[in-house]
């Protein structure tokens, strides 16, 4: 081969294989890019069933209610809207109510969102940034909330409270 | 007194990077070798300064002196010492602190042991690396001051957040910025040489063990930090591709190309502008990594407006060294001498694209990592997640580690594919052998799985197929072979090990993504589960006292075909002071596979939620790094790359065999 | 002073550092050539022809190549000597004698704060004046004894403050462990009585009377425990009891007991036990009321309560007993309502304050 063949052949290679990333990357990105949505964009947006999205909010106070073997619903809202939200499985740690929450999955036909997957990032923040971002613009974010948290005891923290009160006693 | 000291030495560190960053450069210029020692002195003294301000902060954590608003707003007099002294630099300000002490080691260690090198371009390398640490400083001292005071000290501090009280994020952030700072050196070699206007097969031979040190620690890091995921989050996943993971991988799989292409460069004087320009791109990835995540940037454009002084100030020094660096690279590299050309199919080829899979499939990480914060910037919310990178940079990672095993088969210059192929017979037919058996054996699971086992096994055994043809095991007297196999390079060693830890971690990978079984259930005591053949029995539960927490801890026991195997106890601890919570897994280690007891809440009628996984050869995925970390060592132990450093007589060899 | 001292001794290293290898002038130090590494791989390739790794022809080739490399890096270097530029030279110094010290403190003073001491833990510990607010030298001691839990003299200090500020169910938790790890005492239980009552809303369960017989039986003229022992039976309905008790400890009690008053009030209450009982048809009939009849009476007790705090709702202890009952009782509406009445009638802000705080406890309004 001449010099310039080799030559040829590097660059083909190189452009070849460049060609085949871009038709992956685009591939990908039609298939498995997944949108986040607050309530209230998917009220205004009419997203349909079936159709995979990240849903971010807050948790409802007072929504959360846990049904057998694990079946939990909650309500997800962002002050303009509220979304019923169906889960199956163990909520981290960091979830509570009247906090931030991401929930990916889909609706089901009767507009319940169904959830495969509640995110707690392991953020140094409570706040997932999405949610955090969205409620910024809403306004109705409040500084403390990436904060550390004082020991106020809410009605989370009380059952807490007394956990430790039995781990105290014994 | 501490805290204004520390401060001080921190101001006087800038000083000294200042005038370590012009009078070398000057004297390299003029060859006055004094000027140019005056980089080699000043890069130790700021060492010692940049330390002290370390050590310094690190008091202050540990003497819990809340008059310092960065003690205040991270730490807490209850803390454990131990993750006092961690607790510094996990926070932005400490563990930028920690970023310029470390960027100040490496600067001194070239001062120490770059004695190999000539005198001017030692004095130059220490120069551009004044320049990024002064631009470090600067930043620290403007926008992002640990020592900075409050008049009146509050009583108590504000951070005692749980999650980060754990070993595992004790130890892998230093690892990594070990990793990413060191990579700054090669960055450093790179401008030098441009600034000289000359490179040489010489350049990547100083340059490689640098890079080399540097790929060990991220390659660690990686792992560690990997792992940290794995147990201390609670569902069992190890790798997310969160920006932050990717912050760390991209410089990994730049730096792995720089590590293959320097190697080219020091055999056969070629590819001498991609290797400057991989180094180059390297670091500046390693400063996106560090600085676009720790500010926020990367992960929501809105974080980089609220807090504008620092994220300008990031951003023009990003601009300044990616930018700068590429402009003086686009000037200059077009003068440099352009090195041999080779032939498609040779080791040199074999490397060309190993090059290209690895800086393609950084790119599209590089993709997924900005696109949603490029989309988010015209006011698109989207999220980039596994499916993406397994549908791109899964391919291509697969087409490289296919391409592994032949890479040292082939001879410098001019290879012969068809011999190549022919003594990896034995390694493709391992893998078929696997394939098979994978297929026959597996019920359920991705009918990609069993593929992915042959090619890790193809990979392992192409690197052991490699030890053997180097020894000649198979075709000289047993006597000569042994021989050989002494006389091998630590190099080739290393090669294979770190070809083989890929090879184990993909096993790793497929099998737990593929068979990893998973219950989730509602317990009650003497509750009994069953899954992958382990009989797990939930005993109760018991409170602890722990140090700063009270702990729930539930006892399972496990057992297998009526054998009592081991006694597992995950636990929820509560810390009052925070009113957190944190779940603490438990994990029962069976060769490498691993079981994993995880909790939830407790149910209104007493149950308990518990999340069980089995993860089959789990720990592959991280014995894999370890073992890659290893093959790097023994490497790096090669006299080869040790030029200039005493001779013993009887070391070690050579230039890779050209056969 | 030392400070500055030290800022001395410092900048003074940092300079010196810098003029070392100025002043050593122009001592060639070890110097690594490119020549060197062609040297070296070259003699690998010997060593690998030695130990036949590599064929002949190859290593003639490959040393071909490499002295070519070899050749080239000879000849620049031969291209520029040494030189010494005296003048650059003290430049650098003065740079590093003026200009060092200039930028060091142009940096730090508008950045440090030198007038600031250090403040650790250890020299803040001991002055715990009271400038400072009561909730962090509460949530101080809170922490200690988290981490010594067994420390019974923290408990014992911990538990009556707890009480006061109305976190009634920590308190409780309080007196339990410094029972636990002070030793039990006859005054202790009572306390711990009066706390599990007070969460109760005033209403002596059960529980807080098995403390007060404990108390009782520890010290039988323990007034507190006494004192409790009537409520109960009052409560019980058993006045006649209850009038047995508090007329004993009167007459047995020195005369100028602190708890006089009260009793005696209690004791003019259930009827002084000279008088026959009032015929209150509820009270009499308590005694073997059921569950649902003591609820009912206890519904008219709390009652009773919220109609005394119509009439004056300055009393904040008051209030925060009504709300609790509620709570306790699960009326989380009325609870809520006589929240607002109490945030109406209270009109001190001091108080206001103290009735916010002791709200939180309860976990109403989140």
């Amino acid at each position: 081969m001449t010099r310039k063949q080799r030559r040829l052949t590097i660059i083909g290679g190189a452009l070849f294989v460049l060609a085949v990333a871009a038709g992956l990357v685009l591939n990908a990105l039609r298939d498995s890019i997944v949108f986040f949505s607050t309530p209230t964009m998917v009220a205004e947006k009419h997203i349909g069933p079936g159709k995979r999205f990240r849903l971010g909010g807050l948790v409802q106070p007072g929504s959360l209610k846990r049904g057998d073997d694990l079946a939990v619903t909650f309500e997800v809202a962002d002050g303009g809207a509220k979304l019923p939200v169906a889960y199956k499985g163990i909520l981290p740690d960091l979830f509570r109510e009247g906090q931030g929450v991401v929930a990916e999955g889909a609706l089901d036909a009767a507009g319940v969102f169904k959830a495969d997957t509640v995110l707690a990032k392991h953020d140094e923040t409570y706040m997932p940034k999405e949610v955090a971002d969205t409620l910024k613009k809403q306004g109705h974010w409040k500084d403390d909330y990436g904060k550390p948290q004082a020991a106020k005891p809410g009605p989370v923290s009380m059952r807490e409270g007394e956990k430790t009160a039995a781990g105290a006693t014994q | 007194m501490i805290a204004e000291s520390g401060h001080y030495a921190l101001v006087l560190a800038l000083a000294l990077a200042l005038i370590q960053s012009t009078v070398p450069m000057l004297g390299a210029h003029q060859r006055d070798v004094a000027l140019m020692n005056v980089g080699r002195s000043a890069a130790l003294a700021q060492l010692v300064f940049a330390g002290l301000s370390f050590i310094a902060l690190i008091t202050l954590h540990v003497t819990s002196d809340f008059s310092v608003a960065n003690v205040f707003e991270n730490s807490h007099s209850m803390k454990p010492l131990l993750y006092k002294i961690t607790g510094v630099w996990g926070n932005h300000e400490g563990s930028m602190l920690l970023w310029v002490s470390i960027l100040a080691l490496f600067g001194a260690m070239v001062a120490l042991f770059g004695n190999n090198l000539p005198l001017s371009l030692r004095a130059r390398v220490l120069a551009v690396q004044a320049w990024v640490a002064a631009a470090f400083y600067l930043f620290i001292l403007m926008t992002s001051n640990p020592f900075a005071r409050l008049a009146t000290p509050p009583i108590e501090g504000r951070d005692l957040n749980p999650v980060l009280q754990d070993i595992g994020l004790a130890v892998h952030p230093p690892m990594l910025y070990l990793g990413y700072v060191g990579f700054s050196i090669s960055f450093s070699f790179a401008i030098a040489a441009l600034i000289e206007g000359r490179i040489d097969a010489a350049w990547a031979r100083w340059v490689r063990p640098w890079t080399l040190m540097a790929w060990i620690f991220l390659t660690l890091g990686i792992a560690m930090g990997s792992y940290w995921a794995y147990y201390e989050l609670g569902w069992g996943g190890w790798w997310f591709w969160d920006p932050v993971e990717n912050a760390s991988l991209m410089p990994w799989l730049a730096g792995t190309a720089l590590l293959h292409s320097a190697l080219v460069m020091e055999k056969r004087n070629a590819l001498k502008v991609w290797t400057i320009l991989l180094s180059i791109l390297t670091f500046s990835l390693s400063l996106l990594g560090t600085f676009l995540v720790r500010s926020g940037v990367i992960t929501s454009v809105h974080a980089f407006a609220s807090d504008p002084t620092r994220g300008v100030f990031i951003l023009g020094i990003l601009v300044l060294f990616i930018g700068g660096s590429l402009t003086l690279f686009a000037g200059r590299a077009t003068a440099l001498k352009q090195g041999g050309l080779f032939a498609p199919i040779s080791r040199e080829g074999a490397l060309v694209l190993n090059n290209l899979l690895l800086t393609v499939s950084c790119a599209t990480v590089l993709f997924g990592t900005l696109y949603p914060v490029i989309m988010e910037a015209l006011d698109f919310k989207l999220s980039v997640g596994a499916p993406f990178y397994n549908l791109t940079f899964g391919p291509l990672f697969a087409l490289l580690l296919l391409i592994v095993p032949f890479g040292p088969m082939l001879a410098w210059k001019r290879g012969d594919l068809v011999a190549a192929a022919q003594r990896l017979l034995a390694a493709g037919v391992a893998s078929l052998v696997a394939i098979a058996i994978a297929w026959a054996w597996a019920r359920g699971g991705s009918a990609l799985a069993p593929l992915g086992i042959g090619l890790g096994i193809f990979v392992i055994t192409g690197a052991i197929v490699d030890l053997v043809e180097r020894s000649g095991v198979a075709r000289v007297p047993f006597r000569t072979a042994l021989h050989r196999t002494r006389g091998l390079p630590r190099s080739v060693w290393g090669t294979a090990f770190a070809h083989a830890g890929l090879g184990i971690a993909l096993l790793g990978i497929v099998c737990e993504t593929t068979w990893n079984s998973e219950l989730i259930s509602t317990l009650r005591p003497g509750d009994v589960r069953n899954l992958a053949g382990y009989e797990i029995k939930f005993d109760g539960m018991t409170q602890r006292q722990g140090p700063n927490f009270t702990e729930v801890v539930s006892t399972f026991i496990i057992s297998e075909d009526g054998r009592q195997l081991s006694v597992m106890t995950p636990s929820k601890r509560s810390f009052a002071t925070r009113g957190m919570s944190t779940t603490e897994a438990a994990l029962m280690t069976r060769g490498v596979s691993q079981l994993y007891v995880s909790l939830g809440d407790t149910t209104a009628d007493g149950g308990l939620a518990v999340r069980i996984y089995h993860k089959p050869l789990v720990l592959l995925i991280w014995f894999g790094p370890v073992l890659m970390a290893f093959g790097g060592l023994l490497s790096l132990s090669d006299r080869r790359l040790r030029v200039g450093a005493p001779r013993p007589a009887r070391a070690a060899r050579a230039l890779q065999p050209a056969e | 002073m030392t400070l500055w001292f030290v800022f001395a001794v410092m900048t003074a290293a940092a300079i010196f550092a810098v003029l070392l290898p100025l002043g050593l002038g122009a001592r060639a130090a070890s110097d690594g050539r490119e020549v060197a590494v062609y040297k070296d791989q070259l003699a690998e390739i010997e060593r690998d022809v030695e130990t036949g790794l590599i064929g002949k022809v190859e290593a003639e080739a490959a040393r071909v190549e490499i002295g070519r490399r070899l050749l080239a890096a000879a000849e620049q270097e031969g291209e520029a000597p040494v030189q010494t530029s005296l003048g650059l030279r003290r430049l650098a110094a003065v740079l590093a004698l003026i200009g060092l010290p200039i930028v060091a403190l142009a940096v730090y003073l508008p950045l440090g704060s030198p007038q600031l001491p250090d403040f650790p833990l250890t020299a803040r510990a001991t002055p715990a004046d009271g400038s400072q607010p009561l909730e962090n030298l509460v949530s101080q001691v809170e922490q200690h004894l988290q981490k010594n839990p067994t420390d019974g003299r923290g408990w014992t200090v911990l538990a009556p403050v707890l009480a006061r500020l109305g976190r009634t169910e920590d308190a409780i938790r309080a007196y339990r462990n410094m029972i636990t790890y002070a030793g039990d005492g006859a005054s202790k239980r009572a306390d711990l009585g009066e706390m599990i009552a007070a969460a109760a809303g005033g209403v002596v369960t059960a529980e807080a009377k098995a403390e007060f017989e404990r108390g009782h039986a520890l010290d039988a003229d323990e007034p507190k425990s006494n004192y409790y022992l009537g409520v109960a039976a009052e409560q019980d309905g058993r006045k006649d009891d209850a009038a047995a008790i508090w007329r004993k400890m009167l007459s047995k009690g020195p005369a100028d007991a602190p708890w006089r008053p009260l009793v005696s009030a209690a004791l003019a209450r259930v009827g002084g036990g000279e008088a026959p009982a009032l015929p209150n048809e509820a009270m009499a009939a308590a005694k073997g009321m059921s569950d649902n009849d003591r609820e009912t009476m206890i519904r008219g007790m709390v009652d009773r309560l919220a109609a005394r705090l119509q009439q004056n709702g300055d009393d904040v202890e008051g209030w925060l007993r009504l709300v609790r009952a509620y709570v306790v009782m699960g009326d989380l509406d009325k609870a809520r309502s006589a929240l607002s009445d109490a945030r109406q009638a209270v009109k001190d802000t001091e108080r206001l304050r103290q009735l916010n705080e002791g709200v939180k406890t309860f976990g109403l309004d989140g």
